[in-house]
């Protein structure tokens, strides 16, 4: 028999010990979870072998959730309570969906909440509630079958989703209880899967046609770097607007002018089953069930590419835009990856093909592609494969602004400035003794505030009063690695921290977060407390693992011995503080902790770009040539 | 071994501040820095950690932003030469340029109205570019002399140049949108 490994107590007891993490692809009309096992990525599948997990959420009168392909099952008998392509709804207002709306079967409440909630016959729902649903079922699915515990997720968005709409997928995370390891672009989550597949370098487009949304990134790969040049897109087109055109002709052709919900859905799955099956045949039969009797209609494929025609070269205009936004011709272009299930379109593949002069590759499953792209990075942001030589440097899809006199909108930061990215921005008062100032930050091309989306209000207080002019308010932007704003500021001269107050003009307040947290565990008797007590303990572990791991490292070579021992004091403070369990001394005990070790973290951050400088290789340079 | 937010930017990439760069070079030691700090290799290594990792991850990617581009790379050195730009006065340009660019602006906005308005897109694009060429080499010249003056001229020529080729590449796109539709 073998003998124990007893570790030293406080350390971690398996440095190498394989983290759970898992890549989601949170789709319009379709969800998968994958994940890497044994170096090899693959998707999860149900207990019936299933990968593909339906995103549809149905709610029924006794409360119970059904999630999946039973509850695409009842969508066109009971409409008003099956939610489908609820990503479409993600981070919208009330009044974006008035034109959404007609297509849609559900009836909406507008409360307080600047949030739109679905009436179901189970309450009423936001659209990050539902989403949550659908991940939870996702989770649930991927720690039975790994066996334990997830560490995090990486969660896919479309590049071209704005702040409003990543903010709402972190939240339904968050309700899910899954931890964000990363929000990721879902095509650079396919060219993930794609380089690392083929080792490919140069310059690849990929082209991420989905149920609901339309996305396009030019990236360039260069060993194991995958730095998006550019990315463009339509985050209300897809697939759903195949459907919505061949049931526009239905109607037209059969004379339909008062849609119940039912028959509208019967018409829209009429519509989809006729777009898959022109994938193969070039005539289909369509046949409803009509009060005033069955009837059947011939589709063509000639006709439907006719009717999807526009669509696609909407598509295509932002394949040129993207272009253009990368420096990069098309013939530079070395291949054009085709993601999402309308991929499968026929007149899709041949135009994409025309407009690139290149026949795109299809090689691996556009349905997959992205979960297992989100897979692999989780793989790595779990810290599995400390050697896998890979990096994803990420763009802001749309420009920042702020509002200005006149309803103008002031660019901050261009559409496509690598991620992540700080700017300050200086302001003055223009009254004497003013006290306040109120900034609107709006994201979009256009001139125009009221063409831009709105993110976020917020009001600068506490400025010292002086003279007009004379105050000097920096306000900084910062977007993070998920893509995500975050604002700050402060007086300069008087050095006075204006307090921040953002209010996201669409998007739910913590508040509302915390009482849906709530909500949900008061079912399953969830104890707040102990949630936020293991939160903090498994932050503790990850802090202390981590300095342990630097100290290792290079704590010789980097600190003093009296810098070591103040560490070394605040660490134990910290293991003894874990073990009484308060949630709220651990909290500061970690924040201790983290601040001791705050110019040790800098100076080995310094000396690894010292390193990485010094470790530059001429050979490196001669062979990117 | 220095702190990261105490370099400029060409130090940065530990390169000579000048107006020549070689971007094979400035964006093969981009990517490696970035390996170095991006926030993903801390995901899990605490908040302090993750922000600092933002912080310089940003750094760096300004930088480069800026070093990138030959526009914003001249509006930089001028800084580093000691000159307020950002609150300049003095926007003097010669009449000779001023006159072009009202004469190429008039061009722009009458390449509808020509008989094959892509190929008049592309004709005055070349022209633009050409010209700027020629402004550029002018700047590296006049900036290693140290003629900051003229060096900023031609930088404010630059700009104006830089504005034309994007409105001559939006008229295209639009043609182009139309031609499609």
């Amino acid at each position: 028999m073998a003998l124990l490994q007893i570790a030293e107590p406080g350390q971690s007891t398996a440095p190498h010990q394989h983290r759970l993490a898992v890549g989601i692809d949170l789709g319009t009309t379709n969800s998968l979870v994958a994940t890497v096992r044994s170096g090899q990525a693959s998707t999860l599948a149900d207990d019936q072998d299933r990968s593909i997990l339906p995103s549809v959420v149905r709610y029924t009168a006794d409360k119970e959730v059904v999630v999946g392909h039973q509850a695409q099952d009842q969508a066109i008998t009971d409409p008003h309570n099956t939610i489908v392509s609820v990503k479409r709804l993600m981070g919208r207002a009330v009044q974006d969906l008035k034109t959404l709306s007609q297509h849609l079967p559900y009836q909406f409440v507008a409360d307080d909440s600047s949030v739109p909630r679905i009436k179901t016959v189970a309450g009423d729902f936001s659209a990050v509630e539902v989403s949550a649903e659908i991940l939870k079922t996702l989770k649930v699915r991927a720690e039975k079958s790994l066996g334990g515990d997830l560490v995090g997720a990486v969660i896919t968005v479309p590049a071209y989703f704005d702040d409003a709409q990543r903010q709402a997928t972190k939240d339904a995370a968050r309700l899910a209880g899954l931890n964000v390891l990363r929000l990721l672009n879902e095509p650079t989550a396919a060219a993930v899967a794609y380089g690392l597949d083929s080792g490919e370098e140069g310059v690849v487009a990929i082209y991420d046609l989905g149920g609901g949304t339309f996305d396009v990134s030019i990236l360039r790969l260069n060993k194991g770097v995958f730095e998006v040049l550019s990315t463009g897109g339509d985050s209300a087109l897809g697939g759903d607007d195949f459907d919505l055109a061949i049931a526009e002709w239905i109607m037209t052709e059969a004379g339909i002018t008062e849609l119940t919900s039912s028959l509208n859905r019967q018409i829209i799955s009429a519509a989809c089953s006729a777009k898959e099956s022109l994938t193969e045949l070039d005539t289909v039969t369509i046949s409803l069930d009509l009060d005033s009797g069955k009837r059947q209609l011939e589709l063509t494929k000639l006709k439907f590419n006719k009717l999807v025609d526009s669509l696609i070269t909407k598509t295509l205009t932002s394949c040129r835009r993207a272009l253009r936004d990368a420096g990069i011709e098309k013939q530079d272009i070395k291949n054009i990856v085709m993601v999402g299930g309308s991929t499968r379109v026929p007149a899709v593949r041949e135009r994409v093909a025309e407009f690139f002069n290149t026949e795109p590759l299809v090689n691996i499953d556009p349905d997959k592609v992205v979960a297992i792209g989100a897979s692999l990075q989780a793989d790595i942001l779990a810290g599995n494969n400390q050697d896998g030589d890979l990096l994803l440097l990420d763009v802001i899809p749309l420009s920042l602004g702020i509002e200005t006199m006149g309803g103008l909108s002031e660019k901050i930061i261009h559409r496509n400035t690598p991620i992540p990215v700080t700017r300050a921005q200086d302001f003055t008062t223009y009254k004497d003794g003013q006290t306040a100032l109120a900034v609107h930050v709006v994201q979009g091309e256009r001139e125009l505030v009221s063409d831009c989306r709105s993110l976020a209000r917020f009001e600068l207080r506490g400025i010292p009063p002086m003279v007009a002019g004379a105050a000097r308010i920096r306000v900084t932007y910062q977007v993070d690695a998920d893509g995500l704003l975050s604002v700050s500021s402060r007086e300069e001269t008087s050095g006075v921290e204006a307090s921040v107050v953002v209010k996201p003009s669409y998007g739910l307040s913590d508040n509302e977060i915390e009482g849906m947290l709530r909500d949900s565990m008061d079912h399953a008797e969830y104890d707040m407390e102990a949630r936020k007590l293991r939160e903090e303990q498994v932050e503790a572990d990850r802090v202390i693992e981590a300095i342990d791991a630097a100290l290792i490292a290079d704590g010789e070579r980097l600190l003093s011995a009296e810098e070591r021992q103040q560490i070394d004091k605040s660490r134990s403070r910290l293991t003894e503080v874990r073990k009484a369990g308060k949630a709220e001394d651990i909290k500061q005990a970690v924040n201790e902790l983290e601040k001791t070790c705050e110019s040790y973290i800098a100076r080995r951050m310094n000396q690894s770009i010292h390193d990485a400088m010094a470790g530059h290789k001429i050979d490196e340079y001669i062979s990117d040539k | 071994m220095s702190d990261l937010f105490s370099k400029n930017y060409f130090e940065i990439f530990n390169l000579p501040a000048s107006f020549d760069v070689d971007i094979n070079l400035l964006t093969s030691v981009y990517r490696n820095l970035q390996k170095e700090v991006h926030p993903d290799r801390f995901v899990s290594s605490g908040e302090r950690q993750s922000r600092m990792a933002v912080q310089m991850a940003s750094l760096i990617n300004q930088a480069f932003d800026t070093l990138k581009s030959p526009v914003s790379r001249a509006h930089y050195l001028l800084k580093l030469a000691g000159m307020d730009i950002d609150h300049e006065q003095d926007t003097s340009m010669d009449m000779s340029f001023l006159m072009e660019q009202i004469e190429l602006r008039e061009q722009i906005e009458s390449v509808r109205s020509h008989s094959d308005p892509l190929s008049e897109v592309d004709r005055l694009l070349k022209q633009v570019k050409e010209q700027m060429k020629t402004v550029m080499q002018s700047f590296a010249a006049a900036y290693q002399q140290k003629s900051f003056d003229n060096a900023h001229e031609l930088s404010r020529k630059m700009q104006f140049l830089n504005k034309n080729i994007q409105e001559l590449d939006d008229v295209a796109v639009a043609i182009e949108d139309e031609l499609l539709d």
